[in-house]
């Protein structure tokens, strides 16, 4: 069933490439239809995920017997969340309105094809595999930038993202051979690899190959997270993307770097992470002090945003680093972490997608990212003010909205391992405090310059769009027990073995 | 459950009174009004009797401890509510503050288009108050007190339409955030070392594990309650309209920090270092906020001034070990600064101003008889003249104070010598007569226009009936003097008091008099607006001694500044790397890739772009003459290798090739080591 979610929306982009020519909101209507697929196939994976180690819903079939190759998909309490964040986060972007630029279907077909491959990403429990999923995505996001961004960058920015995280990628790919090189027998066979642990010698020590692998790895996962200093591929891909592009870099690609992080690097080789987990802490400290610094630095909204998420992928990461800190020891702090550490990537994907979408309604209708530019709207636009005002809240960490269930439990547990990078880490939610509360002065409070008399209003599929998302930003923040527990029934484990 | 509806039966209220706010209305401005005020009382009315239907053992059972937990956050933390002896009186004091305030906002601004979104933010800003004081653990505290936080953001941004305004919220916001990161490492700390957050933990707590928590939390309540060196927020706080200062700094918001101190203050009894910590911050602040009381020239500024000051007596006698004298101190400065402000607010009716300067040629007391003698019992309990309750909590406060030692004493002594004499000092200015300077220095220091068209209107019965309720609280707390009452009232606050010593009661009412009398003596030579003091000096001094530029200065500028130079630097420098980088890079893979065509088959390819890997490791070569010589990394790339140039054309077969040979070198290298492989 898991294979559905991937294969729907691959058969739903040929489909609208061959469909008969129809209008553009036809079109959107179709590839939303098909885009709820993987929503309904993760609702219903969720009521089948019961608690424990390991994978579950697992489909299998063989692809290369000889390499050890399947093609295998299936979730646990880290994945299954990230799927069905990512489906929902697909579903609310692609009816987002936008101007097509008069190609509406072949937009729409590139969109489905990302959300099969994305999926891909997160089900994919062959290392091959996975890294086909995780070049494919690369395509599609250059062309829905390259093709459907503004500004007379938008092809460069795409060919910077490019080239950047392929570079990323091809570093994993050769971490990928070292990782298979060293199992035995040899296999990508992600399960058996976290069984293995191939690389983690006993004794403690980290063999050369564990080192390359490690780097590796953490080079892609850091670029496309991204860490500071790896992150500048990112504001420039951000400003020039078409809004609802945007929502699903920030939502969905960027988590494809901590999900990395925790699938790979933390489950398969924790001894050698182990060794490594400090400086990626720091890693991860800079980001989130840097990232909130300079997005507080940027006049222009977008930029402003996409900087954000350097910031909050830092508390992820972050967490990350604290639960693979230590091999044994503080266990149920180490667990605590790593929780905060998946729902940051749930809530980043909720909140700074609804966030990148609003910035598209801005576009659309001023056609400028300038702040200087704005101001005053909540006159003509009370909702997507008030919209607005619960993402930002919930991204700057106010509890009873997402973010803060996630830091909390991020801080919380890092503290027990890292405690100077916890106590330093804080001052992120400070920065990211006033960097939001000034961003919704500058667009919506204040005085109103005149020309934006006829400003409208968020429409109604804005509304939709937005409200489903925000929806779970609240109800994850006042009753996020449905989350925690799918959750924390593969994290305890993964901590715990 | 029942114990959940004290926070949550605001909250849901607050979303109804939103609701109702986007009723279609046609009606006049009275009916709609009505409808947001009776909403938004009748949730804080239940509120109200709930809480004292649990504290009289009615709904509960019992009248012991109450404990209730939130099922639904998560595996591991489960927030949880306590109604004990504390909790019980804030979460009865609370709602019983709110209920005439809301009443006074619902018919003072009830033409205001608005209404809705501000009556609806102080019902939920109550909610957040009674989450906070119910709270029996870290998280749920946090949870109330950050949520107490953004509902103050809202409330003081409330007239957004004024930049002003919203900069001051942010302000406010921003302050008591920082001390907010206070309680995150308290309750990380606690974590770490007992793996609970529950409060019951914080008393097994030693070591430095201790001194972080009592160090944390003391940071936290100090921003909230507006001690030293955070209280200008509450100057900012004041572009806030007059109902939600009344709220701000009476049950919520500012009572929070603290109500926190005498929560956890006995808990945290070990970390010695703590009650001194608490008593020095207290006790500046008392006397620091005096003096900026004493000189300010706006009335909303000295009420906001003396709450300082007042929070800081209570920080005293929580450092001294008497949680009741503080917690009876909260609950008459609760009724008594509501009251006061919700007189602010009327003046800023009838005369259109609150400057103290243009303010004494309205003759208020003449024209307003019943407001001034309504104003008079606020400031009467401020000056902590008996028998109002306001002067009992003092002599409380000094009790506990001198228990501790006679020089402390000796301080909140001088202390309230200055509450005394700015509540003095502001209703002879606010109410005073006017004739003496208009007969005898005409024009002095009075601003023409003020002087000449004082506007003047009735104060609305409606907007009187909060300020009347909260009146009559101040009166009956007077009920504290009756003799013997100690016991009943240590058992009502859920805290210890002092019983001092016997030249403790006649030394500060002499000094009370003696601020009175200087008082009036000062007024009536002219004197009482700036003491004598040149303008600059006094200005200076009522501006927190310059504290705010300070900060400003000191913290915000560098941070602003060091956010735009990271802000440029993070495209000129850093990116600057990343194409140097890139074009050693391109530089290796050319050569590599002439190296390939030459006939080395695909594991080279393979190789080079390990190369290429290897080289974007080392981008650290990054230095200016790069940074100038690079253009975009476009055209550096452009004069890359062939897969680069390639990848430039932008045609999607070439992508799907490149990765359909990347995958296909994959597997022939995997295969070829599979068959290598012994």
């Amino acid at each position: 069933m898991l294979t559905a979610a991937i294969v729907v929306p691959f058969l739903g982009a040929l489909f609208l490439l061959v469909m008969p020519n129809s209008r553009e909101r036809g079109l959107r209507v179709v590839a939303g239809i098909i885009a709820t697929v993987p929503l309904i196939i993760s609702v219903i994976a969720w009521s089948r995920f019961v608690g424990g180690d390991g994978f579950q819903q697992v489909e299998r079939v063989a692809w290369i017997p000889t390499l050890g190759a399947s093609y295998i998909v299936g979730v646990d309490g880290i994945s299954l969340p990230l799927v069905a964040m990512s489906s929902l986060l697909f579903v609310a972007a692609i009816i987002y309105p936008v101007d097509f630029r008069g190609r509406p279907r072949s937009y729409l077909a590139l969109f489905l094809f990302l959300e099969s491959v994305s999926l891909g990403v997160f089900l994919a429990l062959d290392l091959l595999l996975f890294y086909v999923f995780w070049d494919l995505s690369l395509v599609g996001m250059y062309f829905l930038i390259g093709v459907w961004g503004h500004g007379d960058g938008a092809r460069r920015a795409a060919l910077k993202f490019f080239l950047y995280t392929l570079a990323g990628s091809l570093a994993m790919l050769l971490a990928i051979l070292v990782l298979y090189l060293s199992s035995t027998p040899h296999t990508f066979d992600m399960a058996l690899l976290i069984a293995q642990r191939p690389l983690d010698s006993a004794s403690g020590s980290v063999s050369a190959a564990a080192a390359l692998a490690f780097s590796g790895f953490a080079l892609a996962f850091a670029v496309k997270a991204p860490l500071v200093p790896f992150h500048t591929w990112l504001p420039p891909a951000h400003v020039d993307a078409p809004a609802p592009a945007s929502a699903i870099l920030a939502g969905v690609l960027l988590k494809m770097g901590t999900y990395g992080f925790v699938r790979i690097l933390l489950a398969m080789m924790p001894a050698t992470f182990e060794r490594f987990a400090f400086p990626l802490g720091v890693l991860a400290l800079v980001s989130i002090v840097y990232g909130a610094l300079v997005a507080l630095g940027q006049p222009n909204l977008k930029r402003r945003i996409a900087y954000t998420s350097v910031n909050h992928m830092g508390y992820a990461v972050l967490g990350i680093a604290a639960a693979g800190g230590l091999i044994s020891g503080a266990a149920e702090a180490r667990t605590l972490a790593l929780t905060g550490a998946t729902v940051e990537m749930v809530a980043h994907g909720l909140i700074t997608g609804a966030l990148f979408l609003i910035t598209g309604s801005v576009w659309r209708r001023a056609e400028t990212y300038e702040m200087s530019e704005l101001g005053g709207l909540a006159r003509k636009a009370p909702a997507m003010m008030a919209l607005s005002v619960i993402a930002a809240f919930a991204s700057l960490g106010i509890p009873g909205l997402a973010g803060f269930v996630a830091e909390f439990q991020i801080f919380v547990g890092t503290y027990a391992v890292y405690p100077w990078l916890a106590a330093i880490g804080l001052l992120g939610i400070l920065i990211t405090a006033a960097l939001f509360l000034q961003l919704l002065q500058r667009v919506f409070l204040g005085t109103m310059p005149a020309r934006w008399n006829a400003w409208r209003d968020l429409g109604p599929v804005e509304l939709l769009s937005l409200a489903s998302l925000l929806v779970f930003v609240v109800v994850i923040g006042v009753a996020p027990a449905w989350l925690l527990n799918v959750i924390h029934a593969s994290v305890s484990p993964l901590i715990g073995r | 459950m029942t114990l959940w509806l004290l926070p949550l039966m605001p909250l849901i209220g607050a979303m109804l009174v939103a609701a109702a706010g986007f009723l279609p209305s046609r009606s006049r401005g009275a009916t709609r009004a009505i409808l947001i005020g009776s909403v938004g009382v009748a949730s804080l009315a239940t509120t109200l009797i709930v809480a004292c239907a649990m504290a009289v053992g009615g709904v509960s059972g019992a009248l012991g401890n109450v404990s209730a937990a939130w099922p639904w956050w998560g595996p591991v933390f489960t927030p949880r509510l306590t109604f004990d002896a504390l909790s019980r009186m804030m979460a009865i004091l609370v709602p019983a503050i709110a209920l005439p305030v809301v009443l006074y906002a619902a018919a003072s601004m009830r033409e205001y288009p608005a209404l809705a979104r501000l009556v609806a933010l102080l019902v939920a800003f109550t909610g957040a108050m009674q989450l906070l004081v119910l709270a029996g653990d870290m998280l749920t505290l946090i949870v109330g007190w950050e949520l107490v936080g953004a509902c103050s953001w809202a409330l003081i941004a409330f007239e957004w339409h004024d930049a002003w305004r919203v900069r001051d919220a942010r302000t406010a916001f921003l302050t008591t955030r920082g001390g907010d990161l206070g309680l995150y490492v308290a309750a990380a700390a606690l974590f770490s070392t007992t793996g609970s957050l529950a409060f019951d933990a914080v008393g097994t707590l030693h070591g430095a594990s201790l001194s972080v928590v009592a160090a944390g939390i003391l940071l936290a309540a100090a921003a909230k309650s507006a001690q030293l060196p955070f209280s200008p927020w509450l100057f900012a706080a004041m572009a806030g309209p007059t109902p939600a200062s009344a709220l701000l700094h009476s049950a919520t918001m500012v009572a929070a920090g603290a109500y926190l101190l005498a929560r956890l203050q006995p808990m945290l009894g070990a970390a010695s270092w703590l009650g001194p910590a608490i008593i020095v911050v207290g006790m500046a602040t008392s006397l620091v906020g005096g003096v900026v009381g004493a000189l300010h020239s706006d009335l909303k500024k000295v009420l906001a001034a003396s709450t300082s000051a007042q929070y800081g007596l209570m920080f005293v006698a929580v450092g001294a070990g008497f949680t009741g004298a503080a917690s009876v101190h909260l609950v008459a400065h609760a009724a008594f600064k509501a009251l006061l402000f919700l007189c602010a607010g009327a003046v800023l009716h009838v005369a259109g101003t609150l400057d103290l300067r243009s303010l004494r040629a309205c003759s208020l007391g003449r024209a307003f008889p019943l407001l001034a003698t309504l104003f008079a019992v606020g400031t009467l309990a401020l000056a902590a003249v008996p028998p109002l309750g306001g002067a009992y909590s003092k002599e409380q406060v000094l009790a506990a104070a001198t228990e501790r030692s006679a020089w402390l004493g000796a301080w909140v002594i001088a202390a309230g010598f200055l509450s005394a004499f700015y509540a003095a000092r502001l209703q002879l200015l606010a109410f005073g007569m006017p004739e003496r300077w208009s007969e005898n220095t005409p024009g002095r220091d009075v601003p023409e226009r003020d002087r000449s068209a004082p506007r003047r209107r009735a104060v609305p019965t409606t907007e009187l009936v909060g300020i009347f309720v909260l009146a009559a609280i101040s009166l009956v707390l007077g009920l504290f003097w009756l003799p013997d009452s100690t016991p009943l009232v240590e058992s009502i606050v859920g805290g210890r008091l002092a019983t001092g010593a016997d030249w403790e009661l006649p030394a500060s009412l002499a000094s009370v008099a003696v601020a009175v009398a200087a008082c009036w003596w000062l007024f009536s030579r002219c004197a009482l607006l700036n003491l004598g003091l040149p303008e600059r000096v006094r200005e200076y001094a009522a501006d927190w001694l310059g504290l705010p530029t300070a900060a400003r200065r000191l913290v915000v500028d560098p941070v602003l500044a060091l956010a735009n130079t990271l802000a440029a630097l993070d495209d000129r420098v850093i990116d600057a790397g990343i194409r140097g980088a890139a074009r050693v890079a391109a530089l290796l893979s050319r050569t590599l890739a002439w190296w390939g065509e030459r006939g080395v088959d695909g594991v080279v390819a393979l190789l080079a772009r390990g190369a290429e890997v290897i080289a974007s490791l080392s981008r650290r070569v990054d230095d200016d003459s790069i940074d100038a010589a690079v253009e975009g990394v476009a055209r550096d790339i452009g004069a890359a290798g062939a897969q680069s140039r390639r990848l430039q054309t932008g045609l999607a077969h070439q992508y799907y090739l490149i990765l359909a040979v990347g995958v296909l070198a994959v597997v022939a290298v995997a295969s070829a080591s599979v068959v290598l492989a012994p």
